[in-house]
């Protein structure tokens, strides 16, 4: 166990945009959004000078939305509200740092397997006892499970920080009042609910990443063109060819096909069904069909690539000699 | 005692070009054996072969092991250091000595770091900013602090000064070896390991031309600068070789009558680099496999 967490340091030694993108890249979420905030939205937004028992001053609302407001307010459905626009802005975060995420597991996955044989340092790992199975199995891990719970742990932080600073801009004022009255709990449960959005993304993904790792051990040069091209070219061969569009249906499922496959439930995610009392984040969480995912045959189909690809490249490293 | 490496009939092709055409070996334990030849002879192949890095035919046990299945277990009692400048570019010094620390079971960080620390190497520098001489001190120092009961060393010294070369081999020797280890190297830069060699490995066209340890070499070959007037009668003999050192004529022989050979000149024990030179020559080889084959 601990030499299979040392291998996995060893990948952040060696790929240090792993770490260092996506800190940045956060790091540039949150410079923009407290710029938005300070210098953008004026401290008293929407209209004017407001706090929330003032209800009736707010301009640019007829009679029947005032009245609704208020009894919102009073009822405390406001409250409801505003954590789900705070959880949901919480999920919008952690999904720009997902995607940044992937992409840095591209670049990385094409990589891994790549360099050592490009500067041929495999030549010294492989003066160590150490297996071509946990070598491989610890660059999987990587993309598969470090990574993605440091994105879940680097989107929590980074929504602490934005909600922070909203919290100082805000507080006092009836945006703050609605938006800003922080509790724990819109931010656990939007975590959670990334949790299992992110549990799903890796079954899902697994045979992708294995796709990109076995490239990685295969090809001689150009693993980049190699790992993008046919994804190009094949459905264009085939919608040339044959006037149809399979390939790229299943590549598209592969890709994206996991969000249908969750099932959500659309209406959780609208807003103007709910009107001022928005869905709960717990209604989202019940939206997401985990289950319906990591049971799918398209997940296990996908897992079994993923297995088979993993035992290619682990073969792949053992026995090819071009260094 | 069991041998370290115990081949018969290693052949390897890459295409249509024959690489290793039936190669047997004997290394016991406790020997330095240098495995020489011309570039392409079949070096690396061979070692390749024998840490299980590349494929191959025939009979082949490294320490009782079969290095094509078996090469995890035995990656913990053999190291290698395969040609120069393979440590990876990125890694840093306290890295390197973390990483093996943490993997290899064999490895004692303390013997490493005294190492170090008698080099101009820092700890916090990267690969990327040594010297090549450093690369290797700092490859060598990570070797060395492995109990391997087999060390194999492919070109370790290419491309680097004398000064280095010499600290190499040096350190080898001091801190490293034992009657309990065993040294397996490949070189083209014969003069510099001879003196350090208990046996050597003749390989050329992928075959073994020569295997012999070195105190035998002196009793089979003979090095004779014959008397002016002996010339062409030591030529009769049949020298594997003859060549004009200083306007004197220096023959080569293989297994011949030692008494006979001092009647006609001057005899000394030739260098493992004059019997290189001798058996490597185009044309030499075949004869010279021949009376190896007899």
């Amino acid at each position: 166990m601990s030499t299979m967490l040392l291998m996995v340091r060893r990948e952040f030694w060696e790929h240090r945009s792993l770490w260092i993108a996506p800190l940045v890249w956060a790091g540039i979420i949150i410079v923009l959004s407290a710029w938005v905030f300070l210098f953008l939205i004026p401290k008293h937004a929407p209209a004017g000078v407001l706090e929330a028992t003032h209800v009736e001053e707010i301009q640019g609302l007829n009679a029947d939305d005032r009245k609704e407001l208020g009894q919102a307010i009073e009822t405390g459905k406001a409250h409801e509200a505003a954590n789900a626009t705070v959880s949901f802005s919480f999920l919008g975060i952690a999904l720009l740092i997902s995607i940044f995420a992937c992409i840095v597991v591209f670049f990385y996955l094409i990589d891994c397997l790549f360099s050592e044989r490009r500067d041929r340092s495999i030549l010294f790992w492989k003066s160590l006892p150490l297996s071509d199975t946990q070598t491989v199995l610890s660059k999987l891990a990587v993309a598969l499970v470090v990574v993605p719970l440091g994105v879940l742990v680097l989107a929590a932080v980074t929504q602490l920080v934005l909600f922070s600073i909203f919290w100082l801009r805000f507080h006092g004022t009836l945006f703050g009042n609605v938006l800003a009255d922080w509790n724990f709990v819109g931010w656990f449960q939007a975590l959670v609910v990334e949790l299992a959005i992110l549990l799903c993304g890796v079954v899902w993904y697994a045979p992708i990443a294995a796709w990109f790792l076995m490239l990685s051990a295969w090809a001689r040069k150009l693993v980049f063109l190699w790992a993008i091209v046919p994804l190009a070219a094949l459905p264009a061969l085939e919608g040339v060819f044959f006037q149809s569009r399979h390939v790229l249906d299943f590549i598209g499922r592969r890709f994206l096909g996991f969000v249908p496959a969750m099932h959500l439930d659309q209406s959780a995610f609208n807003m103007g069904n709910h009107g001022v009392a928005a869905p709960r984040i717990g209604e989202v969480l019940a939206a997401v069909d985990v289950p319906g995912v990591l049971l799918s045959s398209e997940a296990w189909l996908g897992m079994a690539a993923a297995a088979a690809m993993i035992f290619v490249t682990i073969r792949i490293r053992r026995y090819r000699d071009d260094s | 005692m069991t041998a370290i490496i115990e081949a018969r009939g290693l052949t390897k092709s890459y295409g249509d070009t024959p690489a290793l055409r039936g190669v047997d070996l004997n290394v016991q334990p406790g020997r330095i054996v240098g495995l020489i030849g011309p570039n392409g002879a079949g070096k690396t192949t061979v070692i390749k072969s024998i840490l299980g890095l590349s494929s191959f035919h025939g009979e082949l046990k490294v320490l009782g092991k079969d290095p094509r299945t078996e090469r995890n277990e035995l990656m913990n009692e053999v190291c290698f250091i395969a040609d120069v400048a393979v440590l990876p570019r990125w890694l840093k010094v306290s890295q390197a000595l973390d990483f093996v620390a943490g993997v290899h079971p064999r490895f004692d960080r303390k013997k490493a770091e005294e190492f170090l620390a008698k080099t101009d190497i820092r700890n916090d520098r990267r690969v990327r900013q040594l010297s090549k001489g450093m690369v290797t001190q700092l490859h060598l120092a990570l070797i060395l602090a492995i109990d391997a009961r087999l060390l194999v060393l492919d070109e370790p010294t290419l491309g680097l000064d004398l000064l280095f070369r010499r600290a190499f081999y040096d350190n080898l020797l001091n801190d490293y070896f034992d009657k309990e280890r065993t040294i397996l190297v490949t070189t083209h830069q014969v003069e510099e390991i001879e003196n350090i060699l208990t046996d050597v490995i003749f390989i050329q066209h992928g075959k073994i031309v020569l295997d012999s340890p070195m105190e035998a070499l002196g009793e089979r070959f003979a090095q004779l600068v014959p008397a002016t007037g002996n010339v062409d009668r030591a030529r009769a003999l049949k020298p594997i070789d003859e060549r004009d050192v200083f306007g004197r004529a220096a023959m080569l022989f293989d297994g011949c009558n030692r008494a006979e050979l001092e009647s006609l000149g001057e005899v000394r024990i030739p260098s493992v680099a004059d019997l290189f030179v001798a058996m490597m020559q185009p044309g030499r080889a075949p004869a010279a496999s021949q009376k190896e084959a007899a």
